[in-house]
């Protein structure tokens, strides 16, 4: 009886001493990750704060953390001088249609690199992931001239296609699909199910994280997408969101107006925040639906 | 025969991916390839009708440049300092932001967004908080403002440090260029460890709960190696995205790439490139390239020699 | 991640091998250079080069020649790529509308590109295909780059044509049109070495000194006319009114220059010292700028800079328009009173109102210093245009008919300078009415400051100056900008030191600059 008390006295230590430090971890984990959202969200406070200023206090030596007089019209200058809706709609058409190319293209090539077997794979694969180690501004110069040979200049075709294929989405989906046992496959294959039909019913859904962020990635490479477009479609009707931002704040003296020119970088970036927050429970639902069960 | 069919099907699977890669990639490698053996390449020049002779003069002015070395050693620098920083840094908010319940939603919003922006555009907005305004470089400066980051370390009695103005040193250049690059990096590396740590089975840690294994134990035995095809992938993508920074360098310095007491002191090779392009000397920044795709292809074989033997699937 | 270890190390000291020897034994002079005095002795001798024909003999040839029949009438499509922005896009507009009710069938696609460098790095990269605009905005620097594809349509046919333009005059320009140009404008097009024209002038802006009316009265300061100081008793040197500023006002910095490379540029031009040339002889450099005068020019500069007499946009980490509208309080605690800035950027210049509606200080604005009365130097800036050559010559005469009614346009270059702040390039536009009523209120305080900032530039049009532009030119004013932000925050506490460091830092620049071409 007596060793019985000791031993249960010991063990409520125990268990105290233990959620003693289990909230200390707690303390100290949230203390960790709010210090980093805060220095996360500095520069942004930051943009914010300059986007709603007057050119003058902008300039101001000492600067400002609260606007001396709120400039919300910086904002309705940007959306007009920039003329926004015109190129917000074209950005998000191109944004659409080339993710959704985009991630047909992916899914393919990467089932191919993870299930299909076939001569050359590996070295196939090894040259792909050698193209991604090239600084892309080389490649400008030469597709301009393929583009302009192609009579595509001036055209959606040419913001989309040449930028469709991402070496770096083929390499993520291929190290997801490759992590889905290798049984499941063999199993479709023993019911007779069709390459296309596993892929469909099985690989995608399993896959379907990886596979959004890749489509947040991609909306977002189109939205960010600055040199290409400039260069390629500049006639005006087919521009796109930033190259509306680069061009429209410079005043006459060719001076850029720094508070217009954030209050338009806040509100194209508005967009592709609202399509992260709005995407982020498909990522948390496809989380939980692809859970792989034994 | 199964064989053969599947072959002829994994060839059209890939067909659209390689089509357009034959275009637009391969077609500009190769002609990258070709200018950078044109001695003195020059794309206005040739359409002006200067002939180019063959030979590798580009690649020789490349490495006999007098900035060359600097150039390669802040991109070095940056890569083998950033990388792992960010990924471990990454890793440790991912196993903390998986642990917890309240915020997480909010939390992971958050870390999310400076992925939402542009590297110039942000570069600049932390060129302000660092700044530091006034007479430096002469002896008795007067310092006008000091940027955020100064006003903050200010109020714990430290001197303002001259981060990226003229006179400051190497050290608080590159310790700017850092946090950048990190606080750059962390969102992609945040989203993929997490979405990895996500799909990790649950049913290890409850057994690792069982058998009573300590949280560090559990970490390195349980969560890194499930997690390492993930850790892989953000560890060799950041890497070869390392060796190609340049706009980060911008944002922060402009096109100066330095304080303005000495500018071109963080170039870095893609900077290198970039100039000599601008410059019309397609020869010398093809070489350039070559040079930097040899030096990336070969820690990346590295790299991959390493994930074979360690990373588990 | 050991590995990733070994392999960083490896890399890194491979990376510091590259370094050691790149940075392989230099030693340079500690000797003098000579001295301020010699410069400034120097610079009275020179007598002003006249900007006559003389200096601009042609040694090319034209690369077009104007069609006999001159413009045909047919239906031709031009692209015109500008930097304008949406009000002044829009005056433009309007008169290339007027320009099509003389010729309906020239179509014209007015594009703005972005920056002047937006605008180059988009035809650099159309050219190869043949795909250029017909009439561009440019610099020199970008002429010289195009025309190594020789791209560029020379003008000099067009000019001297006397073909019908068939609207009842010629093609070319007449005598009293050529004589209507501000002559430094003018000649910019002919910087190329072949004397040879390259562009038309379009709008123009120059360097300007602002200064603080009221610190400058209160304290009896006379506003500088020259840099240095010539005797004990010399109170109109900027260097005397420096000296008093900083002593009575010592937080303050007297002086802001917003771009060092035009500060040294427009130097060696003042002292009649070299810089660069377009076409140098055989076995010569282009660049000529690591010469006794400039190095004793940076050296001075330099000891200005150690004084806090003087800063620049790069040294200082903010605009220097900043410091000079800055009240002194404790928000804007550092002030200057003087800033030397672009003619166009006047707006930048003013102090905000103060809550009763009132400027805290009267701005002026007047020519920056110079070395010599007679040898009078200030920069040229801002945008010509070019004519790009095309397969259907049509098209290459059309451009020539828009290009000379914008350029020669009273009305135009009158409209666009007012709304700009830019300096319209045609002498004439003064005696505009409307134009002429807008510079008769220069005088009118601060309200008029676009107004007072386009008078000096007119009444300084004799004193024009651009330099040579040749493939290189961009990378030489880059160079030179860079060897005085390097120069000016070395300390001067040894006098061997710092021209040792001098002798380096040009040297450097002329190798980075050989080494471009």
């Amino acid at each position: 009886m007596a060793i019985d008390t000791m031993k249960e006295r010991n063990m409520s230590d125990i268990k105290k001493s233990q959620r003693v430090v289990k909230t200390i971890v707690t303390i100290l984990v949230y203390t960790f990750l709010i210090l980093v959202a805060i220095s996360v969200l500095f520069p942004f406070y930051w943009m914010l704060n300059s986007s709603l200023k007057s050119l003058e206090e902008y300039k101001l030596t000492v600067p400002t953390f609260i606007p001396r007089s709120f400039q919300f019209t910086n904002y309705v200058d940007a959306f007009e001088t920039a003329n926004l809706g015109t190129l917000f709609i074209n950005t998000l058409f191109v944004g659409l249609v080339s993710t959704a190319l985009s991630l047909v293209i992916t899914v393919l090539a990467a089932f191919a690199f993870a299930r299909l077997e076939f001569k050359g794979k590996n070295v196939l694969f090894a040259g792909l992931l050698a193209t991604m180690m090239i600084p892309g501004e080389l490649f400008t110069i030469t597709n301009y001239q393929t583009v302009t040979h192609f009579g595509w200049l001036n055209s959606f075709t040419v913001l989309i296609i040449p930028m469709l294929v991402s070496v770096f989405y083929i390499y993520l989906l291929r190290q997801n699909f490759l992590q889905i046992p290798n049984e499941l496959y063999l199993a479709a294959k023993v019911d007779g199910t069709s390459d296309l039909k596993y892929l469909w019913k099985v690989m995608i859904p399993l896959a379907l994280p990886t596979l959004i962020s890749i489509t947040i990635l991609k909306m977002m490479g189109s939205w960010n997408a600055y040199i290409w477009p400039r260069l390629v479609a500049n006639d005006g009707t087919h521009s796109l969101i930033t190259n509306g931002l680069r061009n429209s704040f410079t005043d006459t003296s060719g001076d850029v107006n720094y508070p217009v020119q954030m209050a338009a970088v806040a509100l194209v970036s508005l967009p592709l925040f609202l399509v992260f927050i709005f995407l982020r429970k498909y990522i948390m639902k496809g989380v939980s639906r692809s859970g792989i069960k034994g | 025969m199964v064989e053969g069919k599947n072959q002829w099907k994994a060839w059209i699977y890939l067909l659209p991916c390689l089509i357009l890669l034959l275009i637009f990639t391969v077609w500009p490698i190769f002609n990258t390839v070709r200018v950078a053996f044109l001695d003195g390449y020059n794309g206005m020049k040739a359409v002006g009708g200067t002939e180019f002779s063959f030979g590798i003069k580009n690649f020789s002015d490349v490495v006999m440049y007098k900035e060359f070395g600097t150039c390669l050693l802040n991109t070095i620098l940056l890569c083998v300092i950033t990388v792992p920083v960010s990924t471990l840094l990454a890793l440790l908010i991912a196993v903390c932001l998986n642990s917890i319940k309240p915020l997480n939603r909010l939390l992971q919003t958050i870390y999310f967004l400076p992925y939402v922006t542009n590297t110039i555009a942000i570069g600049m907005v932390f060129a302000a908080m660092f700044n530091i305004v006034g007479t430096m470089g002469t002896q008795n400066p007067i310092i006008t403002t000091a940027g955020i980051i100064n006003n903050i370390i200010g109020i714990f009695g430290v001197e303002p440090i001259n981060f990226i103005n003229t006179g400051s040193s190497y050290a608080a250049n590159m310790a700017v260029m850092i946090i950048y690059i990190v606080w750059n990096a962390l969102p992609f590396k945040i989203l993929i460890l997490l979405g990895g740590l996500q799909s990790v089975n649950k049913q290890y840690y409850d057994a690792a709960k069982i058998d009573g294994t300590s949280r560090s134990r559990t970490f390195w035995r349980i969560t890194v190696p499930l997690l390492s095809p993930m850790i892989a992938y953000v560890v060799i993508t950041g890497f070869i995205g390392g060796f190609k920074e340049y706009s980060s360098i911008i944002g922060i310095f402009g096109e100066k790439l330095g304080p303005a007491s000495e500018p071109g002191r963080l170039n870095t090779m893609v900077g290198y490139i970039y100039s000599s392009l601008s410059l019309g000397n397609e020869g010398r920044a093809s070489a350039a390239a070559i040079i930097l795709f040899g030096i990336i292809m070969a820690v990346t074989l590295v790299q991959l020699y390493v994930q074979k033997k360690r990373v588990h699937y | 991640m050991n590995k990733f270890k070994k392999t960083g190390v490896t890399l890194l000291s491979l990376g510091s091998i590259f370094a050691i020897v790149a940075c392989g034994g230099s030693s340079y002079s500690r000797e003098d250079f000579g001295s301020i005095d010699d410069v400034i002795s120097h610079a009275k001798t020179i007598s002003s080069k006249d900007n006559t024909d003389d200096n601009f003999e042609k040694t090319g040839t034209p690369n077009f020649a104007v069609p006999e029949e001159g413009y045909d009438g047919s239906e031709v499509e031009l692209t015109f790529y500008s930097t304008q922005g949406q009000s002044l896009k829009a005056i433009t507009d309007k008169y290339i509308e007027e320009f099509n009710k003389i010729y309906p069938n020239i179509k014209v696609t007015h594009t703005s590109i972005g920056s002047y460098d937006d605008v180059r790095d988009q035809i650099k990269t159309e050219i190869p295909v043949k795909n250029q605009p017909n009439i561009a905005y440019c610099y020199p620097d970008h002429v010289a780059l195009y025309n190594l594809s020789k791209a560029v349509a020379h003008l000099d046919n067009f000019i001297d044509s006397t073909v019908s333009d068939g609207n009842g005059g010629v093609i070319g320009l007449t005598d009293a049109q050529k004589a209507d140009f501000i002559t430094g404008y003018y000649n910019e097009g002919r910087q190329f070495g072949d004397g040879l024209m390259y562009s038309m002038p379009f709008s123009k802006s120059t360097e300007v000194l602002y200064y603080n009316k009221d610190v400058f009265d209160a304290n009896a300061l006379e506003v500088p006319t020259h840099w240095f100081s010539e005797s004990d008793s010399d109170t109109t040197s900027m260097e005397y009114v420096c000296e008093v500023l900083k002593k009575k006002y010592q937080n303050d910095i007297p002086l802001g220059y917003d771009s060092e490379a035009n500060w040294m540029i427009t130097m060696a031009e003042q002292c009649g010292a070299d810089y660069t040339v377009a076409a140098p002889k055989e076995g010569e450099s282009h660049f000529k700028f690591d010469n006794p005068t400039m190095k004793a020019i940076a050296k001075r500069f330099n000891k200005w800079y150690q004084e806090g007499w003087m800063t620049t946009q790069q040294l200082y980490g903010a605009y220097t328009s900043g410091l000079f509208i800055a009240d002194g309080s404790d928000k804007a605690p550092t002030r200057s009173f003087m800033s030397i800035g672009s003619s166009a950027g006047a707006n930048h210049q003013l102090p905000g109102k103060n809550s009763s509606g009132n400027y805290p200080f009267q701005v002026g604005i007047t020519s920056i210093p110079q070395m010599s009365a007679t040898n009078k130097k200030v920069i040229s800036q801002g945008p010509s245009v070019c004519i790009f050559k095309k397969s259907n010559p049509q098209e290459v005469v059309a451009s020539w008919l828009l290009v000379k009614y914008l350029t020669t346009s009273v009305q135009y270059q009158a409209e666009f300078g007012k709304a700009s702040g830019y300096v319209p390039v045609l002498k004439s536009v003064a005696s505009d009415p409307t134009y002429s009523s807008f510079i008769a209120n220069a005088d009118l305080g601060n309200d008029y400051a676009t107004a007072l900032a386009a008078k000096v530039c007119l009444e300084q049009e004799d004193a024009y100056y651009t330099s040579p532009a040749f493939n290189g030119s961009s990378m030489a004013r880059d160079q030179i900008g860079k060897a005085l932000t390097k120069i000016l925050p070395k300390p001067n506490t040894d006098d061997g030191d710092l021209n040792a460091f001098i002798n380096e830092v040009f040297d450097d620049a002329i190798k980075e600059c050989e080494q471009s071409i």
